[in-house]
């Protein structure tokens, strides 16, 4: 168990590294921290809407930047271990497959987690500099982009693991839209006249995971609204919403693994 | 010796491969039979292509065979126990590039479950002993092909292994390398360890193994120590003669007589024939002697593992010669 906990940690860590290398990552942190300097000028002019639009600029920041960073790594790490054929060293060591792709989850979900938190942290300083108070709200919110992106990372993961990093990161991101718009795509095909249209939106829908759980600032749950500016969710619902990410993750990662034991490393 | 199992049992292997979308297959293995006994260097001499890194590969768990079995240390591969007594060289070896070599060895000895202070002794002894010391401070970006070669080695004795699986050790090293490649195989050897390597450089193979396997395409032709497999048949006999002075090109062409124009070698007035096994020398030599020549040599030339291998090989091109042999035709469907 121990030992099995310490191969994943060695392979985690080492994915760590090798995802700390891309220098894309380092793009991105410029470009999202440059959109909340923009944000907080923006808000300036704007007068009354300066916390609103400089909150609104930063969590939009985690969710979205967040996510597509984890589908370029989910997608890219681990092909390219198969491709430049550095799984063949691995594999051949006394590691199980599962573990193979569970340790490259957890560095990949570990750089992730450093790259929200410096997202959060950008917002944050600028909140606090603009002499916005921190809400609860806005802490709720970054955890819950953080539940988001740790689980989009585990769909490319999943894509990843039976098909070309093209198509995984088309699939990922055909997931990553479909599961952030379902309540408009719903809405939208309820109005539909085909029942069939109807039919099948719902079930694609049923079985892609839900990620505009955790975007719901400016929606409403429970038929209340919500938004991070106003009143939010309530702590209960921010659990219940890591625990529905932390199910589609194992779950992904579960069936990834299955895939990855049936593959030939050529 | 007699109660354990052999290190790698191998029966009938089969593997095809198939190309996901075009539905192509390729036949690689068509029922490979192997049995490496513990303590021995066994090489795995085939031509490209000839299924040697398929058969590896399913021995290390990389892929899943299509037909028979394989077992390391008496385990069905995959076996995880198996590869935790194992360290496994692949085939032109790539490695994580921004790690140093000592990196690499740590990341090995931590995936062996080796302990933190056992981890930096070995590492820093494999270092010294596969002469990377003076590139420990580099990348392995910056490795050239024989570094990867040796980086590799140290990598894979990370667990002091039982069984130590190359496949082409020597391929891209120079002399000096491969020769160091060599004895370490060797020193392996001495400290009791198995070792199974492939290779298609015949002199390296010759040189060191206790016994080897022919492979070509997919089916082992002939296993058995170097000289045992060879040194039995007599090819013919090389005979040399000193050509007299007066009129030398008559005599040459007159001892020649229909010998084949690749069977004649001749420097000056020194003459030699490659003779057929059946050839009657006594004749030539009495032919000889009336010309006036002067025997210098006659040598039996016996097979060589070159020429073995080359027959062995020019036989499953001849699909007419080919033995039916162990296995079963497993190209049919296609
Ligand atoms: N991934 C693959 N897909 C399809 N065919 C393959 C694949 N890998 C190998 N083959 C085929 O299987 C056969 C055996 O290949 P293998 O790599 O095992 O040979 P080898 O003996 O290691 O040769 P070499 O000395 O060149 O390394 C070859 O005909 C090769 O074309
Ligand atoms: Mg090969």
């Amino acid at each position: 168990m121990t030992a099995s906990l310490g191969r994943m940690w060695a392979l985690a860590l080492n994915t760590f590294r090798e995802a700390a290398r891309i220098r894309v990552l380092y793009g991105i942190l410029v470009l999202v921290v440059g959109a909340n300097l923009f944000a907080v000028l923006l808000g300036e002019m704007s007068q009354h809407a300066e916390a609103r639009v400089a909150r609104d600029v930063g969590l939009a920041g985690i969710s979205l930047f967040g996510s597509l960073t984890a589908i370029f790594l989910g997608v890219f790490l681990l092909y390219s271990e198969i491709q430049r054929r550095t799984i063949h060293a691995i594999v051949s060591k006394p590691i199980e497959r599962w573990e193979f792709v569970v340790g490259k989850y957890l560095g990949m979900a570990l750089i992730l987690s450093v790259l929200v938190a410096l997202f959060a942290v950008a917002m944050l300083a600028l909140l606090a500099f603009q002499g916005i108070a921190i809400s609860q709200a806005v802490a709720q919110a970054v955890l819950l982009a953080w539940m988001e992106v740790l689980t989009v990372a585990a769909i490319a993961v999943f894509f990843s693991s039976f098909s070309t990093p093209f198509l995984s990161g088309i699939f990922a991101l055909a997931l990553f839209a479909l599961g952030r718009l379902t309540p408009d795509i719903l809405a939208a095909s309820e109005s539909s006249k085909s029942t069939w249209v109807r039919a099948t939106t719902r079930i694609a829908l049923e079985i892609v995971p839900d990620l505009h759980l955790f975007g719901i600032s400016g929606r409403s749950v429970d038929g209340a609204p919500v938004s991070v500016h106003g009143d939010f969710v309530s702590w209960g619902y921010v659990l219940t919403s890591c625990g529905y990410a932390l199910a589609w993750i194992g779950g992904l990662l579960l069936i990834a693994s299955l895939i990855f034991r049936r593959r030939d490393f050529v | 010796m007699s109660d354990e199992p052999p290190v790698i049992e191998v029966a009938d292997l089969q593997k095809t491969y198939r190309t996901p979308f075009r539905r192509r297959k390729v036949v690689a293995l068509r029922g490979i039979n192997v049995l490496v006994r513990r303590g021995e260097i066994f090489g795995f001499l085939g031509p490209n292509g000839a299924g040697k890194t398929t058969t590896i590969r399913i021995l290390m768990g990389l892929i899943a065979a299509t037909g028979g079995t394989a077992k390391i240390f008496g385990e069905t591969v995959p076996s995880r126990a198996a590869r935790q007594r194992l360290g496994f060289l692949p085939e032109q070896p790539y490695f994580y590039d921004y790690l140093t070599v000592g990196e690499l060895c740590d990341l090995a000895g931590r995936l062996f479950g080796v302990d933190a202070a056992t981890r930096k002794r070995r590492a820093d002894e494999l270092i010294a002993r596969v002469g990377l010391d003076r590139a420990r401070t580099q990348n392995l970006k910056k490795f050239s092909k024989g570094m990867m070669q040796r980086a590799g080695l140290a990598q894979a004795l990370m667990n002091d292994p039982d069984l130590v699986v190359l496949d082409e050790p020597m391929s891209g090293l120079d002399p000096i390398g491969r020769k160091e490649v060599r004895d370490l195989i060797l020193e392996l050897r001495e400290r009791g360890k198995t070792v199974f390597f492939s290779s298609h450089i015949l002199t390296d193979v010759e040189a060191i193994s206790d016994r080897v396997a022919i492979v070509a395409r997919g089916q082992v032709r002939a296993v058995g120590a170097p000289h045992e497999l060879v040194g039995h048949t007599q090819l013919g006999v090389d005979v040399s003669l000193r050509l007299p002075e007066a009129d030398p090109d008559a005599a040459a062409k007159s001892l020649a007589g229909d010998l084949d124009a690749s069977a004649v070698r001749r420097a000056d007035r020194q003459l030699t024939l490659a003779l057929a096994g059946d050839a009657d020398v006594d004749a030539l030599l009495a032919r000889g002697r009336e010309l006036g020549a002067r025997v210098l040599a006659v040598t039996p030339r016996f097979e060589t593992l070159e020429d073995l291998f080359l027959r062995r090989i020019a036989e499953v091109d001849d699909p007419a010669t080919t033995t039916p042999a162990s296995a079963p035709r497993a190209e049919a469907a296609s």
